[in-house]
């Protein structure tokens, strides 16, 4: 399937596509368009104004998808309020990770383009992941 | 820039509205205008506050705005930079009668929060900076004393 955002990827729309393609959509392909007009019939939109997967309620993207998707893992959701406050700044939920996803996320914006970023920033979530599956597993951080 | 309208009641999404605002830094333009120096970040994050906006039944726009004379977009300027330079200048105060490693976490969150919505730099914010250098080593020094 295809999937559209808005150019420009930062911690959000990583995030996203990195949950679409893992949990959602293995087969995912995604699209970078400069506005939502610009999204072809047959791609589902993500992360952009005025779409079902966007900003609703006070929830990130990233929670929206989770919501969408009927997605429960209790790791992914310790994903989400890190995506959260990385991108929405709000002190929401205790996620000391955000701020440093956050800038690594806006500096590969700055030295590559939005395919590259994808492809640098999948794998980091993918530790991201393996980290707070141990940790939930342990009941206490990981070695 | 953004434009919007909100009912009255209820009060809820107009608090919400307000506080998501202050936490951004606009600057106050008129009733129901806000500005933000436009890059790709504050003008997305404009355009989330536009969608919640007429999610609770109000109007907003998000517009590519430019003042037409340079006294006005220094007075916008100047006003971003002087309420910056007020919370900065608590930030000292609030340095300087802190003294713990808890007060010092507290105090680097809110450093790092008012230079996110610093678009003019004031004098203050070295001055702020400066603050918390000392309460750094402060709490350092008082942390290598042998304990009694």
């Amino acid at each position: 399937m295809r999937w559209a955002t808005r150019a420009g990827v930062h911690i959000d729309r990583a995030a996203c596509a990195w949950l679409i393609r893992g949990f959602v959509d293995p087969d995912a392909e995604f699209l970078f368009v400069g506005d939502v007009a610009e999204v072809p019939g047959d791609a589902t939109p993500f992360d952009m104004r005025g779409v079902a997967l966007g900003h609703v309620g006070g929830d990130c993207s990233f929670e929206t998808i989770l919501r969408r998707y009927e997605l429960t893992d209790p790791v992914l959701w310790r994903i989400a309020e890190i995506v959260h406050v990385a991108d929405l700044d709000d002190d929401r939920f205790d996620a000391p990770e955000a701020p440093g996803l956050d800038v690594l996320l806006r500096g590969l914006s700055m030295t590559g383009d939005d395919a590259r970023t994808l492809a640098v920033s999948g794998p980091l979530f993918d530790g991201l992941y393996e980290y707070h599956r141990r940790r939930a597993l342990l009941g206490r951080e990981p070695a | 820039m953004m434009s919007y309208r909100l009912p009255r009641e209820p009060s809820g999404p107009r608090t919400t509205l307000w506080r998501r605002l202050r936490r951004l830094g606009v600057a106050q333009v008129a009733d129901g205008v806000v500005a933000l120096p436009a890059d790709a970040r504050t003008r997305e994050q404009l355009e989330w506050l536009a969608d919640d906006v007429l999610a609770a039944a109000g109007t907003a726009g998000v517009w590519l705005a430019r003042p037409t004379t340079a006294a006005q977009e220094r007075a916008l300027a100047a006003g971003l930079a002087a309420a910056r330079a007020a919370e900065y200048r608590d930030l000292v105060a609030a340095c300087g009668a802190a003294d713990g490693p808890r007060d010092l976490r507290r105090l680097r969150t809110e450093w790092r929060a008012v230079s996110r919505r610093d678009f003019f730099p004031p004098p203050e914010r070295e001055e702020a900076a400066a603050a918390l250098r000392e309460l750094e080593s402060r709490v350092a020094a008082r942390a290598a004393e042998p304990v009694r």
